[in-house]
């Protein structure tokens, strides 16, 4: 183990001033900033007046749980959806290929490019979605401007886009299972179903853990469909952190803006490190 | 061996990349002004929202008379667009001319730090003098009105009234009553177009004149601290004209956009939309004469004797105090106030209310509902200008909150609450004491 090492450790200088300048010396600062009232030229201290603010204003609060609301949901769909798509995708089909690249393909189209799609086939009158409803004889919904609806529409949207990465992911984990295991189960006279619950759920464990921790955290972070799509409106329904903080920016509020940043970035670290520890201790080799 | 060169090459690249990475905002400075004679270029930054055609009119002008040559740079409108407006001038990357609301949103801006201050220049005193006002922090002025000012209040459908024998409402209650006989016969009474909030704000800013009637004092008072919309019954009343609004919008009032809003309106699919006036140019572009058949009424108070109407400052054009071609900049909106260049700007897109500009008059070709209707209210004074060129606090968050409370989500109490809250953020940053 006393082996002498290859390489002066003044080699990670260049990628530690990087970090440092790109990231850590900014977090410092905005923990700073999320303390005071600032423009560009001045700024005064108030101490942690921008966090009560931000929980004490209903329509920067209710952020928080649309956030959660939205990161949990699109987490849980894309998962379930996505296994089992890997699981088709996987087994004796023809045309496995050219069905894989379609449900990757969503994946590819810009998130904006898709928010205003659906936003046009979302549209209550005027809308494909509506008009199909309608000549099937339903009622239409309003979908974005329903507020018990809008969130969960926006949710789907991303369900639909999201999809293809966690398939992918789920598909590779489910190649690299040994055949072996499925021959000496179905010789034991395991059926299809007990097949999937004994040994692929266990075994594509990794890649379920991969798909839960990036849909979460990207799920948190989420900013441009909801912005393309409804605004954060109407009202607030569909506000989730990264829009407000947004708006607050461009209101010109940037102390609080960036308290909403900190805020973000805590709820962020505190939700995914423990999840992420608890996802690997429940691994199996 | 070969690792480590390969290692030290690779720690190059990373250094190298991150000095180039660095140094490239430098090279903004290579093309010099040509000198006197020739034309000098300015570039103005403007939103895509607003009518250029009559800009377009006065820059083609400005070139052959003075030789000062405009281009221009769009950004997009509403928020994202004052994101691109503030991150521009705190960068130092501002163009030559801007184009930003005048009143209390020019007043978040922080204009003394990055405009020039034309209070000094003989051409002034042509602005009118409650404009000068918006676009004034202190006794520096900041800005040019870009076009003619509008009224805030509510285009009606001049064939639905005849049709249904209804006459232009003096109260607000004659206002639901009229929506009511539309409602019943299956018309859409007010036209929503929720899909562009700033829309929503329309009945709650439009009011402003009912408010200053009855609490003439309020702009002030909210100005420094003690008036609060919740709290005061004539500011609480404008949020309770648009929670009256709620049950008369047409189905998809939240999906529809002001584009969709101008083809609903000419062709007579609606009976009353809380606009500004520029929606009739808008319609005026698309559909020609159909124009004419849409008048323009203001916002009811609660008393038939005092009908006025809410104006709306147009934005201004404001000079870059950091650019090097502040004597052009002067020169262009010397000329950008003559008599000249609005006449030039007036044949290109008819006005939509009267100029900011002293003596001068409106052309004679205007639309039926800026010649008759809004003109009216002129003639006889009963005008005033939105709060939010009287008062210098605007809350950010106005039509979000306006959204919610037309779309029946909040009661008008709340939406005022919320109101209030927003404004008293916007005063913490604007360092006032409250």
């Amino acid at each position: 183990m006393e082996r002498k090492k290859i390489y002066s450790n003044w080699f990670i200088v260049p990628a530690m001033v990087i970090f440092t300048v790109f990231f850590l010396l900014p977090m410092v600062i905005s923990f700073f900033f999320s303390m005071t009232v600032w423009d560009f030229n001045s700024f005064t201290f108030c101490g942690f007046d921008n966090f009560k603010t931000f929980f004490s204003d209903t329509s920067l609060s209710s952020s928080i749980k649309n956030t959660l609301i939205y990161a949990i949901l699109t987490c849980g769909l894309k998962l379930i959806l996505a296994f089992f798509l890997a699981v088709f995708l996987t087994s004796k089909i023809k045309t496995k290929n050219f069905l894989r690249s379609v449900v990757f393909f969503p994946n590819l189209i810009s998130t904006i490019a898709v928010g205003i799609t659906f936003c046009a086939l979302m549209h209550p009158s005027k809308g494909l979605i509506n008009q199909v409803i309608t000549m099937l004889g339903g009622t239409g919904v309003d979908w974005l401007g329903n507020t018990k609806t809008a969130l969960y529409a926006v949710i789907l949207t991303d369900v639909w886009k999201g999809v293809g990465v966690a398939t992918v992911i789920f598909i590779a984990g489910m190649q690299s299972i040994d055949k072996t295991y499925y021959e000496a189960a179905s010789i034991d006279g395991a059926t299809g179903w007990e097949q999937l619950k004994a040994i692929t759920v266990p075994l594509s464990r990794p890649a379920m853990n991969s798909v839960i921790i990036l849909a979460f955290i990207s799920g948190m972070r989420t900013f441009d469909l909801i912005w393309a799509m409804t605004g954060g409106g109407p009202g607030y329904v569909t506000e989730v952190m990264a829009s407000t903080v947004y708006k607050q920016y461009a209101a010109g509020f940037y102390g609080l803006s960036t308290a909403g940043n900190v805020i973000m970035f805590i709820l962020i670290a505190i939700l995914a490190f423990p999840l992420q520890k608890f996802l690997l201790s429940r691994e199996v080799d | 061996m070969k690792k480590k060169i390969v290692a030290v090459f690779l720690c190059a690249a990373m250094v190298t990349g991150m000095a180039a990475g660095c140094g490239s905002s430098s090279d903004k400075k290579s093309e010099t002004s040509a000198d006197g004679n020739e034309t000098t270029e300015l570039t103005l930054l403007i939103d895509t929202d607003v009518t250029i055609a009559g800009f377009e009119a006065v820059a083609a002008k400005a070139e052959e008379e003075i030789g000062i040559k405009v281009k221009i740079e769009t950004r997009p409108g509403g928020a994202d667009g004052d994101n691109i407006v503030k991150t521009r001038l705190a960068s130092g990357d501002m163009a030559d001319l801007c184009l930003y609301n005048s009143g209390a949103l020019l007043n978040a801006l922080n204009p003394e730090e990055y405009f020039l201050d034309i209070s000094g220049e003989d051409f002034v005193s042509r602005i009118d003098d409650n404009y000068k006002s918006a676009v004034s922090v202190g006794d520096k002025v900041f800005g040019v009105p870009y076009q003619s000012s509008q009224a805030e209040g509510i285009v009606y459908s001049k064939t639905l009234y005849e049709k249904y024998n209804l006459e232009v409402p003096k109260t607000w209650d004659e206002f639901l009553a009229n929506c009511d006989v539309l409602k019943e016969n299956k018309e859409t009474a007010i036209l929503g177009t929720f899909a562009d909030s700033w829309t929503a704000q329309v009945p709650f800013l439009g009011d402003a004149y009912n408010l200053q009637q009855s609490d003439p004092e309020f702009a002030e008072k909210f100005d420094a601290g003690e008036a609060k919309w919740a709290t005061t019954p004539a500011a609480l009343r404008s949020f309770e004209k648009l929670a009256d609004t709620t049950q008369y919008y047409n189905e998809d009032y939240l999906a529809t956009t002001y584009d969709d809003g101008c083809d609903i309106m000419a062709n007579g699919e609606a009976g009353h939309w809380f606009i500004l006036s520029q929606a009739l140019s808008n319609i005026y572009e698309l559909y020609g004469d159909q124009v004419n058949d849409l008048g323009v009424f203001a916002v009811p108070g609660d008393s038939a004797d005092d009908n006025g109407i809410t104006l709306w400052y147009p934005a201004a054009l404001y000079g870059n105090k950091n650019s090097d071609k502040t004597d052009a900049i002067l020169k262009f909106m010397e000329f950008y106030l003559s008599d000249e260049a609005l006449d030039a700007y007036s044949e290109a897109v008819l006005p939509d209310g009267p100029y900011c500009v002293k003596d001068y008059e409106m052309p004679d070709n205007a639309y039926d509902a800026v010649a008759n209707d809004i003109q009216a209210y002129f003639e006889s004074g009963k005008n005033a200008p939105a709060l939010e060129y009287i008062s210098q606090v605007k809350g950010a968050d106005c039509p979000a909150i306006c959204q919610e409370l037309g779309s029946g989500q909040t009661t008008a109490q709340e939406a005022a609450q919320k109101y209030d809250k927003d404004c008293e953020k916007q005063a913490t940053q604007l360092g006032l004491n409250w």
